[in-house]
């Protein structure tokens, strides 16, 4: 196999990689924001008399925030790399060591700015419910929100930069991604914002304080808004949560997403080098359907097979864990 | 537990020098933004600080608009709707840009306004649509209004943008130089976010109109400066024009972003360093 090719296959592992890591950062930034998980709930509890403690991070649903802080990363990292890579021809990605964590300060910035402007709006609309805002609940939140925000981004702007230049690194450069830098930013923090607000809200989407009843049974109205109050010891404040749902919940994210990527890019490119278009591609012909038609192929076998895993997972932890209430 | 009645009529006292009054009305601010929006996309040759002053103008029309169809409950629409608008912008800024070079006099391109116009009936249509009985049937008041004026905010907005980063509003040099290296997207985004986050952060039933425009403000500034190094970065346009917008937006970020957190925390129930929560028997 050429080189260009096994290179190419390392590089989307390495891609992969970096999407664990930043969807398990991302579902751990939104917890501490509570931006998905719990934000109904931290909204609510002051209309129904349960003053809480909680960062309200209304900055809008995940998807669009987390694509805001892509993109500013990956603008400002386009503007230093198009300033910084004339200085070291041919060690591009020397000026990418640099950029991109310029660049992903930046965004973080702009997440605490937004993150600010949010919690003090909607407390100060909540006035009449005598929710009051803590200052030290305001202080104390920020720097793990950017902190996480960092991570998330920064292997974010990683993925879109090794994707812009992926044939370059892999020594073809036909083979990069036609998109632009912040365009893939754009896209990959769509994603990532995406899978974070649907999988792993461990917290709130199980309830951990009403462990004790069946899985699966509705709650009470009169319990909403509880959760925001109190901890196993003291008040409650989203780093609790954070470390709650670090354990289970953000890892479980990351692999969702981490999969998600590996099994895209790894259908696509089996199928382009079984079709005949790796290292080198060819001028268009009637080999470009064979490379797509293997792709979907592969993909189809892809999702039979997690179906009928999560089929049996699915009974095999409906009988471990008890009755459900509701089948 | 104690369940707090849930209308309870306003009662809340501005503290002086926090309000900000210009111009007073939903109305008056669709007119004098749309106006001199309008008259500022036409004349491209203007510095850059000029687009930023009907950029802000322009943003919080937008802002007013999804504050104007977001108030009936739409809850987490609020988002969505600012989407829409910039969705609009969008389409109906490359409309502009493709008709802009008819009629053209020099750096004057007023056949961009086509683009502004057809977005705004295109909107009153779908806000029509989903108000009317036949169709979906919203009832939300005075959705057609919202939706036209969306459209044309955000139409507005994004040839705006395009007018300051690219200095005109040639329809290649908008494709090279915004779409092909992906500031678009970067356009997209704060556009949403100028328009729905100063809503979606003050939501609530406390919710007063000019803090929330205090927010859209900042944001407003903070696009101008991200613009004026886009600016800078492609080197369209003179040093000091570049520099000058980016010292605007940072002014006008900085002041405004005091402001609304000076009035968020003079207005809320109370500001604490620290506290316990209340206890519910």
């Amino acid at each position: 196999m050429p080189i260009e090719v096994v290179l190419l296959f390392a590089w989307m592992l390495v891609i992969a990689f970096l999407a664990f890591i930043a969807c398990t950062f991302e579902d751990l930034e939104s917890d501490i924001g509570s931006q998905s998980n719990p934000n109904s709930q931290v909204q609510l509890a002051a209309q129904v008399g349960q003053i809480n403690r909680f960062f309200n991070k209304a900055i809008s649903g995940e998807p669009l925030s987390n694509a805001m802080y892509c993109v500013t990363a990956g603008t400002i990292a386009w503007i230093l790399l198009m300033q910084l890579e004339p200085l070291v021809p041919g060690e591009e990605w020397k000026a990418a060591v640099l950029a991109i964590p310029i660049g992903v300060l930046g965004a973080v910035a702009i997440n605490m700015i937004f993150s600010t402007t949010s919690h003090c709006g909607r407390t100060a609309a909540m006035k009449r419910f005598e929710q009051p805002i803590y200052l030290d609940v305001l202080y104390g939140h920020l720097i793990p929100i950017g902190a996480h925000a960092f991570m998330t981004t920064f292997c974010i702007t990683w993925i879109a930069y090794i994707q812009s230049n992926i044939g370059t690194l892999a020594g073809n450069p036909a083979l990069d991604h036609p998109f632009a830098l912040p365009l893939l930013c754009f896209v990959w923090g769509i994603t990532v914002g995406s899978i974070g607000s649907s999988t792993g809200d461990v917290h709130y989407g199980t309830e951990r304080e009403f462990q004790d009843r069946p899985f699966g049974e509705g709650k009470r109205v009169v319990y909403h808004g509880k959760i925001t109050r109190y901890a196993s010891c003291g008040v409650r404040t989203q780093k609790d949560i954070a470390g709650f749902c670090a354990k289970f919940g953000g890892p479980c994210t990351g692999m969702t997403f981490g999969l998600i990527i590996l099994f895209t890019n790894w259908t696509t490119l089996v199928g382009m080098q079984l079709g005949g278009f790796l290292p080198n591609l060819p001028a268009f012909t009637a080999i470009g359907d064979m490379a797509a038609i293997w792709t979907i192929v592969l993909g189809l076998l892809i999702v039979a097979a997690l179906a009928v895993g999560n089929l049996i997972f699915v009974k095999w932890v409906r009988k471990k864990c008890g009755p459900f209430v509701g089948v | 537990m104690t369940v707090t009645p849930a209308v309870v009529e306003e009662e809340a006292p501005t503290k002086k020098g926090l309000s900000f009054k210009f111009p007073p009305e939903e109305t008056e601010m669709g007119i004098i933004a749309g106006i001199i929006g309008a008259v500022i996309v036409i004349f491209t040759g203007l510095p850059a600080v000029i687009k930023g002053v009907g950029l802000i103008l322009v943003l919080l029309w937008g802002m007013d608009s999804v504050r104007k169809t977001s108030k009936y409950g739409l809850g987490t629409g609020v988002p969505s709707i600012g989407v829409l608008s910039t969705g609009y912008g969008v389409v109906g800024a490359l409309m502009g840009l493709a008709v802009a070079e008819y009629g053209r006099v020099g750096q004057l391109y007023p056949a961009v306004l086509l683009g502004v116009i057809v977005m705004g009936v295109i909107g009153l249509v779908s806000g029509a649509i989903a108000n009317s009985e036949k169709f979906i049937a919203m009832k939300i008041p005075r959705l057609e209004r919202g939706m036209m004026e969306l459209g044309m905010a955000g139409t507005l907005a994004i040839l705006l943008e395009c007018s300051i980063v690219t200095g005109s509003l040639n329809f290649n040099a908008v494709v090279n130089q915004v779409m092909n290296t992906g500031i678009i997207a970067l356009m997209f985004i704060f556009n949403c976010f100028a328009m729905l986050h100063p809503y979606n952060a003050c939501l609530g039933a406390d919710e007063r109109r000019e803090r929330t425009r205090m927010c859209g403000v900042e944001i407003s500034g903070l696009v101008c400066v991200l613009l004026g190094f886009v600016q800078l970065a492609l080197g369209t346009s003179p040093l000091w024009d570049s520099v000058s917008l980016i010292v605007f937006g940072a002014i006008i970020f900085a002041v405004f972003f005091w402001k609304f957190i000076k009035a968020c925390m003079d207005e809320c129930y109370e500001t604490v360093g620290t506290g316990m929560i209340k206890t519910i028997e």
